[in-house]
């Protein structure tokens, strides 16, 4: 038994599992991207194109952001609970090649509401994005860095915990980061906490492959995305190695 | 059919292959008692071993670690003679299990399912379609086979659950409660499936605390008792254990107690008005006429005498293993083992 074909059987059993919740989550992110592109410009009283272009390039990363730190979480979180987490694990399948099939399955969920988010955006504002071809490899990026730290709090919180956790992190992620306006704005202890934690990296990381020639991709950001990346994955994977 | 001569049951068991073999396995968790108290037990090709006990027992506790969810503090797990401990992953390989809890399947159908796991078990795709269809003609739910699961009653998604564990087995299948929610007809249907399975090379560990159903179900079986086996053996030879052969079931009036109970007659347990006594078969006419008695003067609505069961030896044994733990003798005297 190859852990390729683990790989595509256990997507195949996953995305039969979800494919009830895939309608809903796409209603969902639409939802939260329009709400984003079209209430944040009323905090303004001016739109001027920067300030456009960082709502544009805010609200896919938003969208992301909520569906891997919150949904991924909860989802596996609901896993556990309903016992399916467990059951999984009594399968004889490589852990990776479990791991990697929810990541790819929540990717495919959380793609098609980043695609929206942008073309909501573009046509709110009137924007001409320059889009980079960095963009494919910045979002799945994006996305898996997402999903991993997401996957890691339900890993080692128990469910309950999770939820709470999730629900802090929405505010956090909606109000207290720069995703919509530059980091410039926070005080220097929040810009401090924003320079180690990857919420920071992955706004700019989106925003500088939408919009190539106004803002740059540092590449310690992606440095910071790919140690919270794989740190995200290994304590996922020692989680679901976990022998207690 | 249900009728095991013990004697010659040993004897077959020490020429065929022990698949399962747990020894000495001791596990606690944080901040509790020992949920695995010294656990032996072997179970061997082609056999049905059922492993009862109450709730909180140790039953769960054992199977999470044979299947590598937990890790034992100390003994051995081996399967086909191999070191699972070691190596949890080969555990996976070796044994499916069909776990206590439902196993969320909404979204998918029991074909799908099935299949699905038949084919991460490593079975060829064409061989996993027909024991799926052999094993849905065989516990009669073909009809469900291509609904969602979301739909299904507790029953067939019981049963989903069952050919889940069954449709590639490797060497052993533990079966946890594995007719919790089926009818009665059925349950007989996957009765006979768990023999099949069995019959076709592989161990399986029966987990329940549905004594009656063991007792014509399973060939050998430990009880499991605050984390110790208190007493292992075929049926038969457990129900021997028990000094009294017969039970004396009394159905009493309403209100009515049992009073001048003749010192051969032994209480047992008693719900409500049905009162459960222990009696010796030298002692049978006597225990009519005396029941009898008790009818005519109006003490018993009804009562049956018949041949002790699975159960009262269960009672019983448990019992006695309760008393004496709780007499702080507990550990060297609890162990009857039947031959």
């Amino acid at each position: 038994m190859s852990a390729l074909r683990s790989y595509l059987l256990l997507i195949r059993w996953q995305a039969l599992r979800y494919k009830m919740l895939l309608p809903l989550m796409l209603v969902v992110q639409g939802l939260l991207a329009f709400g984003i592109v079209a209430g944040y410009p009323l905090l303004f009283p001016e739109l001027d194109r920067n300030t456009t272009l960082f709502l544009a390039t805010g609200a896919p990363a938003i969208t992301l952001l909520t569906m891997g730190l919150v949904l991924v979480p909860q989802m596996v979180a609901g896993a556990k609970t309903e016992g399916s987490y467990e059951y999984v694990r009594t399968l004889p399948v490589p852990r990776l090649a479990f791991l990697f099939a929810d990541l790819t399955v929540w990717a495919a969920i959380i793609l098609p509401g980043v695609a929206f988010a942008v073309g909501v955006a573009v046509l709110r504002f009137g924007l001409d994005l320059a889009i980079s071809p960095f963009v494919v490899p910045a979002i799945v990026l994006v996305i898996l860095t997402a999903s991993c730290v997401g996957y890691a709090i339900a890993s080692l919180a128990p469910p309950m915990l999770t939820t709470i956790v999730t629900q802090a992190l929405v505010v956090f992620v909606l109000m207290f980061s720069p995703l919509n306006f530059p980091p410039e704005r926070l005080p220097d202890w929040l810009r401090a906490i924003h320079a180690v934690l990857p919420i920071q990296a992955m706004g700019e990381v989106i925003r500088g492959s939408l919009a190539s020639t106004s803002f740059a991709i540092a590449g310690g950001s992606v440095a910071l995305l790919a140690a919270w990346c794989v740190g995200g994955l290994a304590i996922a994977f020692v989680a679901l190695n976990r022998r207690g | 059919m249900q009728y095991t001569n013990t004697l010659w049951y040993v004897n077959q068991l020490q020429e065929s292959l022990m698949l399962l073999e747990i020894d000495d396995l001791t596990k606690s968790y944080r901040r509790g008692p020992r949920a695995n108290d010294g656990i032996s037990l072997a179970a061997a090709e082609g056999e049905v071993f059922g492993l009862l006990g109450h709730n909180g027992a140790g039953k769960t506790t054992l199977v999470n670690q044979i299947v590598g969810l937990l890790k034992p503090d100390a003994g051995s797990i081996r399967i086909d003679s191999r070191d699972v401990v070691a190596d949890p992953g080969l555990a996976r390989r070796l044994a499916s299990l069909q776990p206590q809890a439902q196993v969320p399947i909404s979204g998918l159908t029991p074909r799908q399912a099935v299949g699905m796991i038949g084919r991460l078990r490593g079975l060829p795709a064409a061989e996993v379609k027909a024991r799926t269809e052999r094993f849905a003609e065989a516990l009669d739910i073909r009809e469900w086979l291509d609904t969602d699961g979301a739909k299904l009653s507790g029953g067939i998604k019981r049963l989903t659950s069952f050919c889940m564990a069954a449709v590639a087995p490797g060497r052993l299948v533990i079966l946890d409660e594995p007719t919790n929610d089926v009818d009665p007809v059925r349950r007989r249907l996957l009765w006979r499936q768990i023999r099949a399975i069995a019959a076709d090379g592989v161990a399986v560990l029966l987990v329940s605390h549905n004594v009656l159903e063991a007792e014509h179900s399973v060939d050998r079986l430990a009880i499991l008792d605050h984390g110790k086996v208190i007493a292992e053996g075929t049926p038969a030879g457990l129900k021997s254990t028990v000094a009294e052969d017969l039970r004396l079931e009394l159905v009493l009036e309403p209100g009515g107690t049992l009073e001048d109970v003749p010192a051969f007659i032994r209480q047992r347990a008693s719900t409500g008005t049905r009162v459960v006594t222990a009696v010796d078969s030298v002692h049978a006419g006597e225990a009519v006429v005396w029941a009898e008695s008790l009818r005519e003067t109006g003490f018993v609505e009804e009562f049956s005498l018949t041949p002790a069961t699975l159960e009262d030896a269960y009672v019983e044994l448990v019992g006695r293993a309760d008393a004496l733990r709780e007499d702080g003798t507990a550990s060297e005297a609890t162990d009857v083992r039947a031959a």
